[in-house]
């Protein structure tokens, strides 16, 4: 289950976030997970659902 | 629900409101890239960052304009907005496609309430940098491509924030042309606000943000059944671009597009990571190749609002050449890069849609920038020149002859206007014999243009071309064959023989290079790249041949060796 985090950058930090799935830079809140023990940044719930059915079999086929 | 008789008559409102604000951008701006070249965007959002309204403008900057505006609205939240705010913002890193193109956003409030915002996205012909014209081709960073602006209020309940103003002034080297643009971009928003309010107070309120969803809605629909009529599967495809104006060395470029349903997933995954030049494409531009492929291969008639975006899946990986990171530079990912992303979907799709795809275009923009002190006025003066090139053959017919690149839909700078404006003479504008890909449907043609440099004067000048090296011609389909490719050449006062910049100059890329500085009589040959053909050209028909060989579209060689013309 996720959770959002709030990004509350400094005034001299201009670098964005992308979404680990879609790679979209993300404004304000970020969509945490836990995938395969490491914390993943999606930019919405739909991310996630894309990353763990369509990225993830992908990325395991390559192993 | 809303009978459909209706709902098109709301659609079209929101339509006509956007192109109200381009004739306002055409009348009212200083440059000819925005009243002759039209290289602007005016859309309308709804007040949760959902586009309601588009209308015929550039592709690149209508999809684009989705992520600025939503990043915007949520880096400075929906409740910082007052009545007569306009925020400013170009930075590629936050949904911009690249950093000449500052995006307009206002605010429209009725009766005390938020409706929705009307945006502009432009692309200024001078924002500062290293090179004028700010395109840098052999730029490896941001800071050198040009000032960099967050989303900022550049106007506060009606007032200028004129500190601002003034720090950007500083930074442009055309600053007056600036004042006048971006005015034009904005006094555009304040006729689109009118005639929001207008139809608002005609309709109600209620009545039109209903109106707005079930038209969302009906686009998400249609698309959805657009795409389901696709053969499932996944469509590979791959293509190179010549260099990247730092390295010269081809980058790739790979995409899967995976047809599930009524869903598609675009996946950029294979793609070369980020090179030091700048021709990486943002999101903003990668999204936008996205959508304007697909809506090239569907029915034109859906309604272009955010529901007709939805069932598009994009996945671009970060730090790769088709999604930038900071402080990679990515002014040519716009113009070079987007209308080869686009080609690819297309041509991945061909399998899937033979009658609908085309082949390549000739994919570059073949971006021309100079500037200097005019001769006449002495003030300093800075223009983008862009050259249409041969779009792709399709089945059931020949591609068009110097259309601009498909994520543009700009025009080009008429003559007159060129010669009055700036100190270059056109010696020659002319489409190129034979430059079409061959095919049993033809490559259009790409262009040929001399300019030479007015005696007194002195020109800076930059340039971002591609396909000008043997074996990157724009592809062709089933058969067809390759286009004709892009040339910038040199030739210096006295001299006989154009030459490239690599051999005058000694530019790493002979295709992209910056701050050469020219003199009174030196001329440049412009050729833009023709676009690739369809199909077999011995089975084009005779009579196509023989009007193409009487219009001197093609060669008679390439008649007789490449369609089998023997005459008859």
């Amino acid at each position: 289950m996720g959770h959002w985090r709030e990004q509350t950058p400094a005034v001299w930090e201009t670098v964005v976030t992308p979404c680990d799935c879609c790679g979209q830079v993300v404004a304000k809140r970020l969509w945490i997970v836990e995938v395969d023990g490491g914390e993943r940044r999606f930019c919405s719930s739909e991310c996630e659902d894309l990353y763990r059915e369509y990225v993830l079999p992908r990325k395991t086929a390559d192993r | 629900m809303i009978d459909p008789v209706t709902l098109a008559v709301v659609n079209n409102a929101f339509v006509n409101i956007c192109r109200e604000m381009g004739i306002t951008m055409i009348r009212t701006a200083f440059s000819p890239i925005f009243n002759e070249g039209l290289d602007f965007s005016c859309v309308l959002f709804d007040r949760r960052g959902n586009m309601i309204g588009q209308a015929e403008f550039c592709p690149a900057q209508i999809a684009a304009s989705l992520f600025i505006v939503r990043w915007t609205l949520e880096e400075l939240g929906v409740d910082s907005f007052e009545p007569g705010d306009v925020v400013l913002h170009n930075d590629p890193y936050r949904g911009g496609a690249h950093i000449p193109e500052h995006a307009v956003i206002r605010p429209v409030f009725h009766e005390e309430q938020l409706f929705g915002f009307v945006a502009n996205v432009g692309h200024l012909a001078e924002i500062g940098g290293k090179a004028v014209g700010s395109f840098a081709a052999d730029a490896t960073e941001v800071f050198q491509e040009g000032l960099r602006i967050p989303p900022v209020k550049i106007v506060k309940r009606d007032v200028n924030d004129m500190d601002l103003w003034r720090l950007i002034m500083a930074n442009h080297r055309t600053p007056r042309n600036t004042w006048g643009d971006i005015n034009a971009q904005i006094g555009s928003l304040r006729v689109a606000e009118r005639r929001v309010i207008e139809l608002l107070d005609r309709f109600g309120r209620d009545f039109i943000d209903s109106a707005a969803e079930e038209l969302m809605d009906y686009s998400e629909r249609w698309m959805r059944a657009e795409i389901e009529a696709i053969p499932d599967g996944a469509y590979a495809f791959t293509e190179r671009m010549e260099d990247d104006g730092v390295v010269d060395e081809p980058v790739t470029f790979h995409v899967t597009v995976t047809v599930k349903g009524d869903e598609l997933i675009v996946d950029w995954t294979g793609t070369d990571p980020q090179v030091r030049g700048p021709i990486n494409a943002t999101y903003g531009v990668t999204a936008g190749a996205t959508y304007n492929a697909v809506f090239h291969l569907t029915d034109h008639h859906i309604p272009k609002n955010s529901g007709a975006y939805r069932p598009i899946r994009i996945i671009a990986p970060p730090g790769s050449a088709v999604n930038v990171v900071y402080p990679g530079p990515s002014v040519g990912g716009n113009t070079e890069t987007h209308p080869k992303l686009a080609d690819m979907v297309i041509a991945a799709l061909a399998p899937a849609l033979p009658d609908r795809v085309a082949a390549a275009e000739g994919g570059t923009a073949c971006n021309f920038l100079f500037g200097g002190i005019h001769p006449k006025t002495g003030d300093y003066y800075a223009n983008y020149h862009l050259e249409g090139g041969g779009w792709g053959a399709k089945s059931y017919d020949d591609g068009n002859d110097a259309i601009i690149v498909k994520n543009g839909n700009c025009r080009n700078t008429p003559v007159e206007i060129f010669e009055t404006r700036f100190p270059l003479r056109v010696v020659e504008y002319s489409l190129i014999e034979g430059s079409g890909g061959p095919g049993r449907m033809r490559g259009g043609l790409g262009t040929r243009r001399i300019l030479r440099v007015q005696e007194g004067a002195e020109v800076t000048c930059n340039a971002l071309f591609d396909r000008t090296k043997e074996g990157f011609g724009a592809f062709g389909l089933e058969g067809g064959g390759t286009g004709g490719r892009g040339a910038i050449l040199v030739k210096r006062k006295g001299e006989t023989e154009f030459r490239t910049f690599s051999e005058v100059f000694g530019t790493t890329s002979s295709s992209k290079f910056t701050n050469i500085m020219l003199t009174g009589g030196d001329e440049v040959l412009i050729h833009s790249p023709g676009g690739g053909g369809y199909g077999d050209p011995r089975d084009r028909e005779r009579e196509r041949v023989a009007r193409d060989l009487f219009e001197r579209f093609v060669t008679p060689e390439q008649a007789r060796a490449v369609y089998g013309w023997d005459g008859a």
